[in-house]
């Protein structure tokens, strides 16, 4: 049996870096919608008075925003453009080739946070590919794709460290 | 925000108390709408069912991760904080789950002047299965002497 990896090409693409990128000021409202897409009460995200004069001294989002504050680069596209799954672009899958010839699911996370995001925040995310692997399971080959991201602020102060595993796998489905 | 809790009143393999959500179209849509993702396990279900070969539309990862942030931040109250948090996705999370978030200390140790507590977490849904297994670190105030 081959290595789907070898196959694939991907193993020099170990230690491949994302290209940085830095998002847009965060909005009260990107972060009041949030809380409430999570169903999270806590005046913190939404009541400026309590943000005001709780521990943060104003309004910051929920610790697991900080990926999303960044904004998924490339995954913001016109609708037509978009691939056929919707999904064009996602934290943890490198944009090396035949990417998107697999089918990816998210294997686990890891999350270290120093700091919030507050409003008006621009957020900067670096990181680079730690890890690939392949294992063999019942429902064919899994490919393990580790990468490692820090989140800045504007002040260059570290908001968090994120370590993702993604899991490729062949597609398996036919277009009809 | 409830009453704070002191490193020195928790003890090895002592529960927080779980958090309760429902898992749902509405919350699903509200999630995927607020971040701008577009992946269309999260939103169609023919596609879901018929291409992927899921139960149905399935939660992003990420709630779990919002859902322990929840669990832990509200748990550390306003003198503690949430400094890790490690997760599995194990299962999916689909509309009509009813999840139960919740922790055990594993371990506690006083670091650099600081209370630490470590913690396994779970989010189970109705059925008792482990959906996404995960385990945190979170800082506690320790009581002055």
């Amino acid at each position: 049996m081959g290595s789907l990896l070898d196959e694939l090409g991907w193993k020099k693409f170990i230690g491949h870096e994302y290209p940085a990128h830095t998002g847009e000021p965060v909005l009260a409202r990107d972060i009041r919608r949030y809380a409430y897409a999570i169903d999270d009460g806590n005046p913190l995200f939404v009541d400026e008075a309590a943000a005001k004069a709780g521990r943060h001294g104003g309004i910051t989002a929920p610790l697991n925003y900080v990926s999303w504050a960044v904004g998924v680069p490339g995954a913001e596209k016109r609708s037509k453009d978009l691939g056929e799954d919707g999904l064009s672009s996602f934290v943890g899958v490198p944009d090396i080739p035949g990417a998107w010839s697999l089918g990816w699911v998210r294997g686990g996370e890891e999350l270290e946070f120093f700091k919030p995001v507050y409003v008006n925040d621009r957020v900067t995310v670096r990181g680079h590919v730690t890890g690939m692997s392949e294992k063999v399971g019942k429902s064919g080959t899994l490919i393990f794709v580790t990468s490692e991201f820090t989140y800045t602020n504007q002040n260059d102060e570290l908001l968090a460290k994120h370590i993702v595993t993604m899991i490729a796998s062949p597609r398996k489905e036919q277009a009809q | 925000m409830g009453s704070q809790v002191y490193f020195d009143d928790v003890s090895v393999g002592q529960e927080i108390p779980s958090l309760t959500k429902d898992v749902n179209t509405v919350n699903i849509l509200m999630y995927v709408a607020a971040v701008w993702l577009m992946d269309r396990i999260h939103f169609d279900n023919p596609f879901a069912v018929k291409r992927r070969g899921l139960p149905d539309i399935v939660a992003p990862g990420n709630m779990a991760g919002d859902y322990y942030v929840q669990l832990l931040t509200d748990w550390a109250g306003d003198k503690g904080r949430l400094r890790k948090l490690a997760l599995q996705f194990r299962n999916f999370m689909i509309p009509g789950n009813v999840l139960t978030c919740g922790g055990r200390i594993t371990a506690k140790a006083v670091e650099d002047g600081k209370g630490r507590v470590d913690l396994e977490l779970w989010i189970k849904n109705q059925d008792g299965v482990v959906c996404v297994p995960g385990k945190g670190v979170v800082e506690l105030p320790i009581r002055a002497a």
